[in-house]
């Protein structure tokens, strides 16, 4: 899933700890540690990787962890070493044997455009 | 044989007589799959009875698994040490070791179990240890187990917690 252009990617490596409000227009690997909200296209959470916050993508691959609110406009999953806590939202989703998943969950009808880099509001909220 | 008329009339009156099987109910059970949607039948069936069609159960029963087939529609409370599948609707709480709903089943009622497999529709709460949700299934409701898998495209609303 890797991009080839890493044109507006974020990789955070292991060991790597953020705090802060994150937008990122393409894709985000994150294998360390973030505090705060995150706003991607794709985000894929590494297994060492640990997100705590808003985290709002169209595609969310977990095999790490996500606590909070996690938001999915199109496909959200969960693999077997993922753990996912707190309010999920989500358009598609699948958990492989073994994942975690705890918490309020909905899913919503629309799903939105593949493409679509994050909205204008999150984009202000984060200047 | 009986007629779907009489069904209905010992319907009503099922919670009094119902209680211990006899062999009355495998005629019930096979004559089910024939009455339209409709018509509630509303009867305990003992699930430890003969006619079954052994449910895909993780962990295997000595028991035989008991069918509720399409068509057949449940309104009441099961027990069970065995499997139960079905394919038709239940109104009701479960508890059985394994459940197993199929595409046309729809289970509304908390159901207690060891494995709980849906491919169908299921609303209620759910204490298991195995859950799987199919692609197509819808489950809605409280959920508490100890491994969950949910197939692509499978609908998973409420909450869930892992025990």
């Amino acid at each position: 899933m890797a991009e080839e252009k890493q044109n507006g990617c974020l990789i955070v490596g292991e060991g790597v700890t953020l705090s802060g409000s994150f937008v990122v227009p393409n894709s985000a690997s994150i294998s360390g540690k973030i505090d705060g909200d995150l706003t991607a296209r794709e985000i894929l959470v590494g297994s060492t990787g640990v997100l705590r916050g808003k985290v709002t993508a169209d595609l969310i691959d977990v095999r790490g962890e996500v606590h909070e609110s996690i938001t999915s406009n199109k496909a959200l999953f969960v693999r077997a070493t993922g753990k996912v806590t707190g309010t999920v939202q989500y358009a598609e989703i699948e958990i492989e044997k073994g994942g975690d998943l705890q918490g309020t969950l909905s899913k919503t009808s629309t799903v939105s455009k593949l493409d679509s880099v994050p909205k204008a509001d999150s984009l202000s909220k984060a200047a | 044989m009986l007629d779907s008329k009489d069904m209905n009339i010992f319907a009503k009156k099922e919670e009094s007589r119902r209680s211990d099987d006899t062999p009355e109910h495998s005629k019930v059970l096979e004559i089910a799959g024939t009455l339209p949607r409709s018509v509630p039948v509303n009867h305990s069936v003992p699930l430890t009875m003969k006619p079954s069609i052994v449910g895909e159960s993780s962990t295997p029963s000595p028991l035989s698994g008991s069918h509720i087939t399409e068509g057949f529609e449940f309104t009441g409370d099961m027990k069970s040490d065995g499997s139960l599948t079905v394919d038709g609707t239940i109104h009701g709480n479960l508890m059985v070791k394994a459940l197993l709903v199929r595409a046309s089943g729809v289970v509304d009622g908390s159901v207690k179990a060891d494995s709980v497999s849906v491919e169908g529709s299921l609303a209620g709460a759910v204490d298991c240890r195995d859950l799987v949700i199919g692609g197509r299934a819808v489950v809605d409701g409280k959920l508490r187990y100890d491994t969950l898998t949910i197939q692509r495209g499978g609908t998973i609303k409420g909450e869930l917690k892992r025990a």
